[in-house]
């Protein structure tokens, strides 16, 4: 599996960790501080890299948690179809479709960067 | 735990927060108390609630417990904020029991609403209370200038300094003075005053007459009477997705934490009554 093992502590904003066994990138990341017998918790606020969905989770900062180690790829457009296209990869030559993000624009022969992620794809530009 | 607040984190429709901030109060302090004094006076009320017939156990609230506060003000709202985003995450409508107003600028950073709708004695429209940004005093400022609260609508507002009573005639703010409160809050009912704009409820309990409420930092005479904050309440739950009771303290016999955790409750029974009202596809205000 694509992912290691970090404590809380070592996360920050800009940063990958799995919630609901999803990849999400960490945007928001803070502590309470500990009471007198307490251990200092932190909240850290994600969005889904795949799906966008926003998460969170509250772990004490000593706490393992899973960092999903996701690859940054450079494809070239092959096709274009609606809202999606082919892309070929240039390290692979793996052909596979994804979807176009809003606002996008590509036409064949573009060349685009991705991240994968166990076979989850998405266009970053 | 607040009573009746028995269903768990996943499940549920309502987070109780607290929030018991106790560091900018300028005169009697005590907010630290405010959390765990309302949940304890609100022990004696019934479950049922006649005029939504519903009962408070049922309404899907959980209690998160307190939110446990340190000197550093800022990083204390950023990370109850954090915390109170959570809860809009998981779909559910956070209510922050404070703890001094301060808190508030927590519940909105996380709700994000377009009207702030506050009930308070005082207008906390203060750029900074002896130099300090992050005193309770300046709460509402905050939210329209930090936040971008498009507007705040002050009801039972009757005191500040002159710079505040200035800043309170800009646009963004509309005060109804306690004498107006009734009138205005007829005006909610015969018009959508909100339009589709969201919508966060903050109760300062010294919006109430000190008669009623004397469990505040700052008592201020001539203020609302319970039954005028109650219709308010009533009134603005069905719009909002955040709401808040503060600045609730241990100095009185638990009037003040009384009417704070009933409050609590009629936005709960409120808030939920309408949500099923317009899930059957009949919102109160007749829009889709």
């Amino acid at each position: 599996m694509p992912r290691e093992q970090k404590q809380v502590r070592e996360l920050q904003e800009g940063s990958y960790v799995m919630m609901d066994d999803a990849p999400c990138k960490i945007n928001h990341y803070s502590t309470a501080k500990p009471g007198k017998h307490g251990s200092a918790k932190a909240r850290v606020e994600g969005k889904g890299v795949f799906d966008d969905k926003k998460r969170s989770l509250s772990q004490p900062v000593d706490a393992k948690v899973w960092v999903p180690i996701i690859e940054r790829k450079q494809g070239q457009v092959v096709n274009v179809n609606d809202d999606e296209v082919q892309v070929m990869d240039l390290d692979t030559y793996d052909t596979f479709t994804m979807r176009i993000p809003e606002g996008e624009d590509f036409t064949s022969d573009d060349n685009i960067e991705y991240l994968d992620y166990e076979g989850q794809r998405k266009i970053i530009g | 735990m607040f009573p009746g607040a028995t269903t768990g984190r996943e499940a549920a429709s309502y987070v109780v927060v607290g929030a018991p901030l106790d560091a900018t109060t300028t005169f009697q302090p005590g907010t630290r108390f405010g959390p765990d004094r309302v949940r304890r006076f609100a022990e004696t009320y019934d479950d049922y609630d006649r005029r939504t017939d519903s009962r408070f156990s049922a309404l899907g609230v959980h209690d998160d417990g307190d939110v446990r506060p340190w000197d550093d003000v800022p990083a204390y709202l950023d990370h109850l904020a954090a915390e109170l985003r959570s809860v809009v995450y998981d779909d559910a409508v956070p209510l922050l029991l404070g703890g001094e107003h301060t808190v508030t600028y927590a519940g909105v950073d996380a709700v994000d609403p377009d009207i702030l709708v506050v009930a308070d004695a005082h207008l906390d429209l203060r750029e900074a209370y002896d130099g300090n940004p992050w005193s309770h005093a300046c709460v509402t400022r905050r939210c329209l200038d930090d936040l971008g609260v498009d507007r705040a609508v002050i009801v039972g507002a009757r005191t500040g300094s002159e710079a505040e009573w200035n800043r309170a005639a800009d646009a963004d703010v509309e005060i109804v003075a306690p004498e107006d409160a009734r009138e205005w809050l007829d005006a909610l009912d015969s018009e959508d005053a909100f339009g589709d704009d969201s919508v966060y409820c903050s109760i300062d309990i010294d919006a109430l007459d000190p008669a009623y409420a004397p469990g505040t930092g700052t008592m201020e005479p001539f203020g609302l009477e319970p039954r005028g904050v109650r219709d308010l309440v009533r009134a603005v739950a069905p719009r909002a997705d955040g709401f808040d009771v503060v600045e609730v303290n241990d100095r009185d016999d638990g009037q003040a934490a009384a009417v704070a955790g009933k409050l609590l409750r009629e936005f709960a029974h409120s808030h939920a009554d309408a949500t099923a009202t317009a899930s059957d596809g009949d919102r109160p205000d007749g829009s889709e």
